[in-house]
């Protein structure tokens, strides 16, 4: 099955000053896929999410969503052209429930967001899409909790359902599971490989169980330069791979 | 519910109860009256302030510039010699100072923190030179209102400005309509953006919002509120000067807003009404009153650390756990 390219990037490069953080990366994104990105700390996964989402500005290169270049329009019109991402340090409104977490990401779609007048909480449907985006990733019985007071996984899985209220094409997920549980990894994993026969995923993420299981392109990333893209099991048989992480004393399996 | 602290209904049921009889009581003592007035007036300008501080966290130090201008357009739009409509005055002093906020936000709210501080104290102190310096305002002296503005409505005269407890009325009467415009506002689906971008800004970007135009919005709105306050301010003493428009405004203002608690609004209100019950009462007391009331500024703030606002909120909360 052949999967229509939703998001590019041609030669993208992005420099710290001397420190090629990313370098020449041209990869595709495809739609219902789950794109793995692995790689070992600071080889520039995080630097690729942030420029896809608009985080960051490529030093050069381009990105193409729908073959179309948005390399320089604003950071917040990346989301409005659904492109959503979660972040690898947390990041919500901690003193607000769950629900409001999510309401401000849905109440973009449904408008009014200049009206003075008419109550936040005067819109049923809003509630409800907000509340669903909660339940879709486990955490509806959270709903009028306030965001810094329920458990760090939680906070992780809440990031998810932000970003599912805002109703987009791509999820960047930047190490979703990270300082998660068992369970709630599990967790996780079932809820990404539902949404992965919706969505166009890509994800970074440590945990290689989850990844290999997950992947349906995987890319292996080092010091800021592509090593291979392919298949899960192309990508683990491949001898480049292994010297990679066996060389930098990380394990894989 | 919109008032949604018990301190804040509280507050708001003594508040304004007593304050629409105060006049009965004070009615052989013209100066009281007047002086709450002024509390009335800087509440509103204090209150524009803690709004734009406190719940946008835009910090500026040059929000006396608009309290300032309110009066300064005032002078410069009216004709000297003839009683104009307070209504529609009111109107275009709003409308005006929103335009200068709009273009000065444009320029203020592209930068940040103690850069926004610089920016926003330089264009205020710019404001301060040019009315200080120019002949045509009276220079430091400022300028006389001869005539105070009619206030009939579709030819029914309802009050009269010279009444200083009509005046006190027409304050009081702005002061919790200024209130309830920002309740409303916290509340509505502005206000959640509001929020949203003061506590992360970042994360709404990414959920995908302009919070440039959300913010300059704030600002405009805010602005225009506080040029009101000025226009009332000129109103009532019959002039407007300089000093309406210097540092020591802005700074005695944002003293008050943190002192009420900041963020809450209708502290606001409470800091204004301690800040000048503390002036007045040290004044009398001694020559040195400004050392006493630095002191006890610095006190009152370290002691409660959320404003009186936070600590009456703490207080009642308390109360109830028990
Ligand atoms: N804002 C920044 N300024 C300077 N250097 C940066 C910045 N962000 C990242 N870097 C550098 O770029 C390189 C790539 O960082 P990046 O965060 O993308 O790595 P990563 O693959 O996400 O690593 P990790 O697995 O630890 O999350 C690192 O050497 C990092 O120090
Ligand atoms: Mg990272």
């Amino acid at each position: 099955m052949e999967n229509n390219v939703i998001l590019e990037t041609e030669g993208l490069c992005k420099y710290w000053g001397g420190l090629k953080a990313l370098d020449d990366l041209s990869l595709a994104f495809h739609d219902n896929q789950l794109h793995g990105i692995v790689g070992p700390n600071g080889a520039g996964k995080s630097t690729l999410l942030n420029m896809l989402c608009g985080h960051y500005k490529p030093t050069s290169g381009k990105i193409l969503h729908r073959g179309e270049s948005i390399s320089s329009i604003k950071p917040y019109e990346f989301a409005r052209r659904g492109i959503g991402r979660s972040f690898q340090k947390t990041n919500i409104y901690s003193n607000s429930t769950c629900l409001e977490n999510c309401s401000v990401a849905v109440q973009r779609l449904m408008g009014g967001s200049f009206n003075f007048f008419r109550s936040r909480y005067s819109q049923k449907m809003l509630d409800e899409i907000a509340t669903q985006a909660l339940e879709k990733v486990g955490l509806g019985q959270r709903r009028d909790h306030i965001a810094s007071q329920i458990s760090y996984g939680e906070q992780r899985q809440l990031e998810i359902a932000m970003v599912l209220a805002t109703s987009p094409e791509v999820l960047l997920l930047d190490e979703p599971m990270a300082g998660m549980g068992h369970e709630e990894s599990q967790l996780i994993i079932d809820l990404l490989s539902r949404l992965k026969k919706e969505y166009c995923i890509v994800l970074v993420e440590h945990d290689m169980d989850a990844i290999f299981e997950l992947s349906d392109q995987l890319t292996v990333m080092v010091d800021g330069q592509h090593l291979v893209t392919g298949s899960v099991d192309e990508v683990r048989d491949d001898p480049r791979v292994k010297e990679a992480y066996l060389g930098q004393g990380d394990e894989v399996y | 519910m919109l008032l949604n602290k018990r301190a804040e209904r509280l507050f708001v049921w003594i508040f304004f109860p007593l304050a629409l009889l105060m006049p009965m009581f004070l009615e052989q003592n013209e100066y009281y009256v007047n002086k709450l007035t002024t509390i009335m007036i800087l509440s509103i300008f204090v209150m524009s302030l803690d709004y734009l501080v406190g719940k946008c966290g835009l910090i500026t130090l040059g929000h006396a510039m608009f309290y300032g201008l309110g009066g300064y357009i005032f002078v410069m739009i009216a004709p000297e010699y003839e009683a104009v409509n307070f209504w529609i005055y009111t109107f275009y002093i709003c409308a005006i100072s929103a335009t200068v906020a709009f273009v000065i936000g444009f320029l203020v709210l592209r930068t940040n923190g103690i850069y926004m501080i610089m920016i926003t104290l330089a264009f205020a102190q710019m404001t301060f030179y040019y009315f200080s310096d120019s002949i045509d305002f009276g220079g430091t002296d400022g300028v006389f209102v001869y005539v105070k503005p009619e206030t009939s409505i579709f030819g029914l005269s309802l009050f009269d400005l010279d009444n200083p407890t009509h005046f006190y009325y027409l304050c009081l009467f702005s002061l919790f309509n200024t209130l309830l415009f920002f309740k409303v506002l916290i509340r509505s689906r502005f206000g959640r953006l509001v929020d949203a971008i003061h506590e992360n800004p970042g994360r709404t970007v990414a959920l995908g919002y302009n919070i440039f135009i959300y913010r300059l919005v704030s600002y405009v709105v805010a602005s225009a509120l506080g040029a009101y306050a000025g226009y009332l301010f000129t109103l009532q003493y019959g002039f407007v000067n300089p000093s309406m428009l210097s540092w020591t405004t802005s700074g005695t203002a944002l003293v008050m807003s943190i002192l009420g608690g900041m963020g809450s609004i209708y502290g606001a209100i409470l800091g204004t009404l301690v800040y000048e019950g503390l002036h007045y009462s040290l004044e009398h007391l001694t020559e040195h009153w400004l050392l006493f009331m630095g002191g006890l500024i610095i006190l009152m703030v370290m002691v409660f650390k959320k404003g009186i606002a936070g600590f009456l909120e703490d207080l009642l909360e308390k109360r109830d756990g028990k």
